[in-house]
């Protein structure tokens, strides 16, 4: 049929992004329209794929470290933080008490920064337009906390594998406080301003919604598979870096949609404050690095190990041959497998809606591509 | 009733506007001022701020710390950082030569200064690092010893 | 670094000679006893190894646990039944990765890893299975749909085909590239000259 032009059809593909404003990096999404309706979308991702795993495998243990930092550079210190607790136990030595303890405080506090990029970039897909820049204000102080600490803001390298470099800095702990003290109450004002707002609500109520079944079919960690109301946090169900000592709570959701996991997200970052106040009030004093040899050799073996990251579950599972580089590194990125439900949540919703979904997934495309 | 007729004097005393513009100069106070003038006003950066690498000299006699053990250069990650150097027969010690840093390709890890054993090599709070070449990135001994000197803005 | 108390103990110690190549390190104390060169496994024994060993019999190579985390070897063709088998009566349902892992070396040249992991037990196992190069083991999709893009990205950057996928691409590489950059044999910097030249038009990425 020479006449069968795309107007036969109902259907129109669409192609949003790489460099739509709100698809948060270089993602690009192949939708597929009838009219307003999403029949489908197709994910196209990898602009950003910079070989880690390659570079894993050519570098030594401690060389590798910082570049963890790049994959999710959002929330950097968890990356740091899960390579070092993989390498930790294929050496099978454990960071000291102290070193534990300040490990929580700065990955909480990384929770928080990265939420709020999330929120304050979320609300802005939306078209709130506020938010953004009382997030970004608040983001400051804990990147300021990271940057006394460490020296860096945002690629951190804070953590060695068996513990820490640096010692606390004086005036730490009144830091953490007064950030606490500071920043429930923000909460509390972002809350204020979205919670209950008209257009909040009709926007994201019962948009993209994922329930407990797909959420375990597609593997889907983090606050998506909290908000859709399974009560599943890994710093509970397998403690790490002393997790077990402090007491907080899992939020979760219900219906399992887009105004549920920022419910799910806000109660987080007030559970991340309790942790880190719990966290500074008990800083045991005490050494900050374990006994590792100074050439890395962990015994030929592999180990999977994985943390609670902002996103969900990030593991690595790295395979020792017994030389000072790792045989193979593989990163389980949170983000990329969460990215995979999007087909499912959007089906069915409208282009406008698929702007909110992917805002709500939060993923971050430096650890999607990897 | 009386609530439109409180609704109607809010309005007519211009209440709401008057505490929306409340706000707005409640955060005129220099406290709440969170905006940095940049190139007019230096940023303050923390002590341990890791930015443009340094190589100590000592200030009695101008001599380099550095032993040219080549820690740094097999603790980098990018392999950039070269060392060369000569033994003195005389003092039956390695010198210096030359000592060449590559800030193009550095990720400000840190990892070059925990190797450094007589902290020779720092990464100090110099932040402005920007070059019109290529080349300008590449930093020699006389640049590592000398420090980066920033940029003056005329006000 | 001028403020801090205490060296940690990551820090070598002040050389006064020429420090030995990081390779030659190791051989200057010889008489540490040398780690073995193979994986030091512990059995695992429990009810859920002995119920699969009785259901699969001959096909569980090995159950075994290192640093405390538990796997099985299996053969290739029981790997796919063993996840279905552990999603339906142990459980399991929560697949979390799949990997590969390249031994040029060996005669079966891949290692295949799945991961899953149960909510209601609270509990971690990796099956592996090996495979030879140009073998197209099934498709886990059918059981866990989060297989998809995982098994595309192992497909991606090892090579390894999955007969059944339904969508089997390149995911992170671009689609005509050729080459699979998490073989051993793929240096660090090699790339795809003619892709590059004809998509980027330039000579070299590097």
């Amino acid at each position: 049929m020479a006449d069968a032009t795309f107007l036969d059809s109902t259907e129109l593909v669409l192609n949003m992004g790489p460099q739509h404003p709100s698809t948060h990096g270089v993602l690009r999404v192949i939708l597929k329209l009838d009219g307003e309706k999403v029949l489908g979308a197709d994910c196209v991702i990898g602009y950003l794929h910079r070989g880690v795993e390659k570079i894993g495998e050519n570098r030594t243990y401690q060389m590798f470290a910082p570049y963890v930092d790049r994959m999710d550079y959002v929330a950097s210190v968890s990356n740091g933080l899960g390579y070092c607790l993989a390498v930790e136990k294929l050496l099978n030595v454990e960071a000291p008490p102290r070193a534990q303890a300040v490990r929580v405080i700065l990955t909480e506090l990384n929770r928080i920064a990265s939420h709020l990029l999330w929120l304050g970039t979320h609300a802005l897909d939306i078209g709130a337009m506020t938010p953004v820049f009382y997030c970004l204000r608040e983001r400051e102080y804990a990147l300021n906390i990271f940057e006394k600490y460490c020296g860096a803001r945002l690629t951190t390298h804070a953590f060695r594998i068996g513990g820490l470099q640096y010692e606390t800095y004086d005036g730490f702990e009144e830091d953490c406080r007064a950030f606490c003290d500071m920043f429930l109450p923000r909460v509390d004002e972002y809350e204020e301003l979205l919670t209950g707002n008209r257009i909040w609500i009709d926007r994201l109520r019962n948009v993209g919604i994922l329930n407990i079944e797909d959420c375990k079919a597609f593997g889907v960690t983090g606050p998506v598979l909290r908000a859709a109301g399974a009560k599943w946090d890994l710093r509970k169900a397998q403690p790490y870096s002393g997790y077990e000592q402090y007491d907080f709570e899992i939020p979760i959701g219900e219906n399992g949609d887009t105004y549920d996991r920022y419910l799910v997200r806000m109660e987080e970052m007030r559970q991340a404050c309790r942790i880190i106040r719990q966290a500074v009030d008990k800083l045991p004093s005490g050494p900050i690095m374990g006994k590792v040899p100074k050439v890395m050799k962990p015994p030929v073996g592999e180990a999977y190990v994985s943390i609670e990251a902002p996103k969900g579950e990030l593991g690595y599972f790295i395979v020792s041959d017994g030389s000072t580089q790792p045989y193979r590194l593989r990163v389980r990125p949170p983000s990329f497998v969460n990215l995979q439900a999007l087909d499912r949540m959007c089906r069915g919703g409208l282009v406008a809606d698929v702007v909110a979904i992917i805002g709500t997934l939060d993923i971050v495309l430096g650890e999607i591509d990897r | 009733m009386i609530k439109g007729m409180g609704k109607l004097l809010r309005s007519i005393f211009l209440v709401d506007l008057l505490q929306g513009m409340w706000v707005t100069f409640r955060t005129q106070h220099p406290k709440n001022i969170v905006t940095e003038q940049y190139p007019a006003e230096r940023p303050k950066v923390a002590e341990r701020y890791r930015g443009a690498p340094r190589l100590n000299i000592n200030p009695e006699n101008g001599e380099t710390l550095c032993i040219s053990c080549n820690l740094c250069a097999l603790a980098c990650p990018e392999n950039l950082i070269v060392v060369t150097s000569e033994r003195n027969e005389q003092t039956r010690r390695k010198e210096l030569i030359t000592f060449t840093y590559d800030t193009s390709r550095c990720m400000f890890c840190g990892l070059c200064e925990d190797a450094c054993p007589v902290d020779a090599l720092e990464l100090t709070q110099d932040f402005e690092l920007a070059s019109y070449s290529r080349e300008g990135a590449i930093w020699d001994r006389q640049m590592l010893e000398e420090g980066p000197r920033p940029t003056k803005y005329l006000a | 670094m001028a403020d801090e108390t205490k060296p940690p103990e990551g820090q070598p110690p002040q050389p006064p000679s020429p420090p030995p190549k990081p390779a030659a390190k190791p051989a200057a104390k010889p008489a540490a006893p040398k780690p073995p060169a193979v994986m030091v496994t512990t059995p695992w024994e429990d009810d859920l190894t002995r119920a699969v060993k009785e259901r699969f019999g001959d096909g569980i190579v090995e159950s075994v646990s290192y640093v405390g985390q538990k796997f099985w070897v299996v053969t290739p063709e029981t790997a796919i039944p063993l996840l279905e088998y552990l999603k339906r009566e142990a459980d399991f349902d929560y697949l979390v990765d799949i990997t590969a892992v390249h031994y040029p070396k060996r005669e079966k040249a891949f290692d295949l890893v799945y991961i899953v992991y149960s909510f209601a037990r609270n509990e971690r196992v990796r099956i592996k299975t090996q495979i030879r190069d140009g073998d197209e083991p099934p498709t886990a999709v059918p059981v866990h749909l989060t297989a998809n893009w995982l098994e595309r990205e192992v497909y991606d950057m090892f090579g390894i085909r999955f007969a059944g996928h339904p969508d089997l691409r390149r995911i992170l590489m671009p689609d005509e590239w050729e080459g699979f950059p998490l073989r051993k044999e793929y240096g660090i910097v090699q790339q795809d000259n003619r892709w590059v030249r004809e998509n980027l038009e330039i000579e070299s990425a590097q």
